[in-house]
């Protein structure tokens, strides 16, 4: 499945209304905020439709996933938004991965747990809030939030010492940068390391480079670290490649249109995360010119002058000096 | 006293609010304590034990109640020896543990890092390491260094 789809569902209390514009999607924060209530709401119309007395309108089907034959239903559901309560033991299990990485379906999953083996995005991690009363003042307007709003993460930093996520191109690039101001910089050889990392890094003013499309499962050990230490940032751009791509240092009207909403582009079937679209994007678009990109090895031409400065200035409020 | 101890072990229940459907007792809902988690978390007032007033979804059943106070009310008044998951706990319910800690000996399992931070000061025993901590910083950072989730 790809695009990105709105979801309205409501009853005489109750509206939800909300956008799904990835595979993955997390909805955590706060007891009593409604989230089992708009499961219970989607499976009660999943079943008996409309004669429920619940509204939902979406483009897509909706459903649940709660029972113990999922392994069984789930290869035979297709093109549908799943929605999955937190009381489901098999979330964190190696096969529901796999069957989510293989499915064409996307998935909403309320749990506040790590589920290190989903890739998903920082972005798509909402809590629930109530927007307001409706007019006839009976029913309570729900909408989602994001639990990581972005420039809480990545206000102005003028780093001491840099951790990279990545341990490939993107941390090469980054080092030559450090390394042209003498600023430390070090790869955390993986988004699971980087608590680790930090840890052990004597510094004040710390970021964090890291993909936001897949740093989700370690979001909350991340934010609880920067509550504890305050002076560290994280910057989290989708990816390395995402960047290049933004920087305008490759030229095109499709490419532009792809980046302002690529959830019309990139088929969940196909890609686990965005970040690895983005790379696919960047190598084709790449191939056979002086920027040719490989995610293994740094191209040198990135780490000249306009290339290098084009990169830089799409990372704002981050300043290596 | 307060113990925490982080990762799946033997004797805990994955889905407090389950268990709570069917083994809760009457008179734990209209204790007290219950009376003023259900206001602050839920923002419901108890009618009677088995009539709760939501101001969002009106007169409702106990088996209502959202997960996190169920999950509290298990934690204050659950005699069978299970330790029960807070990771079906928002952090809005974190300084009700504290609380609930304060009357008596409580463990709890969690599968995540839950945010301490609204409490401040607080006394824990992480049982994954034996180490005892004193505040939310504390906390974190012996929190961040256990393996298990």
């Amino acid at each position: 499945m790809k695009g990105s789809y709105h979801v309205m569902v409501q009853n005489n209390r109750l509206r939800y209304e909300f956008d799904i514009r990835r595979n993955i999607t997390i909805i955590q924060g706060d007891s009593a905020t409604g989230k089992t209530t708009l499961v219970q709401m989607i499976a009660l119309y999943a079943g008996l439709g409309e004669s429920s007395g619940i509204e939902l309108r979406c483009e897509k089907n909706c459903r649940t996933l709660d029972n113990p034959d999922w392994e069984l239903i789930l290869p035979a559901v297709h093109d549908t938004i799943i929605f999955l309560d937190e009381e489901n033991l098999f979330l964190k299990t190696d096969q529901f991965a796999r069957m989510v990485r293989e499915s064409d379906n996307y998935f909403v999953i309320i749990t506040r747990e790590n589920l290190v083996n989903l890739p998903y995005s920082v972005e798509e991690i909402y809590g629930i809030h109530t927007a307001g009363k409706y007019h006839d003042m009976k029913r309570i307007y729900n909408e989602f939030y994001h639990i990581y709003s972005n420039g809480a993460f990545s206000s102005e930093i003028a780093p001491d010492a840099v951790i990279v996520e990545d341990s490939n191109s993107g941390y090469e690039f980054f080092h030559e940068v450090c390394a042209q101001k003498q600023i430390p910089c070090e790869s955390a050889g993986g988004k699971s390391s980087i608590i680790l990392r930090l840890k052990n890094t004597r510094k004040c003013h710390i970021l964090v480079i890291a993909d936001g499309a897949s740093i989700g499962p370690e979001m909350n050990e991340l934010a609880q670290f920067m509550k504890t230490h305050p002076d560290t940032r994280c910057y989290l751009p989708e990816s390395f490649e995402w960047i290049i791509l933004k920087s305008g240092l490759i030229d095109g009207n499709a490419l532009q249109e792809l980046l302002s909403h690529p959830e019309d582009f990139i088929e969940s079937r196909e890609y686990f995360n965005w970040e690895r679209f983005f790379t696919h994007i960047l190598i084709q678009y790449t191939k056979d010119t002086y920027l040719h990109y490989s995610k293994q090895r740094l191209n040198t031409a990135y780490l000249h002058d306009r290339a290098r400065d084009a990169i830089l200035k799409v990372m704002e409020h981050i300043h290596f000096k | 006293m307060l113990k925490i101890v982080f990762g799946d072990i033997e004797n805990s229940i994955y889905h407090p609010p389950t268990w709570f459907d069917n083994r809760y007792e009457d008179e734990w809902i209209t204790d007290p304590l219950s009376v003023q988690m259900i206001k602050d978390i839920d923002k419901s007032d108890v009618i009677s034990p088995h009539l709760i007033e939501s101001p969002v979804l009106g007169p409702i059943s106990t088996k209502e109640l959202s997960g996190g106070v169920k999950t509290l009310m298990l934690m204050a008044f659950d005699e069978s020896g299970k330790i029960f998951n807070a990771s079906s706990c928002g952090n809005n319910c974190a300084k009700w543990i504290v609380a609930i800690a304060g009357r008596k000996d409580l463990t709890i399992n969690l599968h995540h890092v839950m945010d301490f931070s609204s409490v401040g000061e607080f006394d824990a025993l992480m049982l994954n390491t034996g180490r005892m901590v004193h505040s939310y910083e504390e906390y974190v950072d012996e929190a961040l260094g256990i393996e298990e989730r």
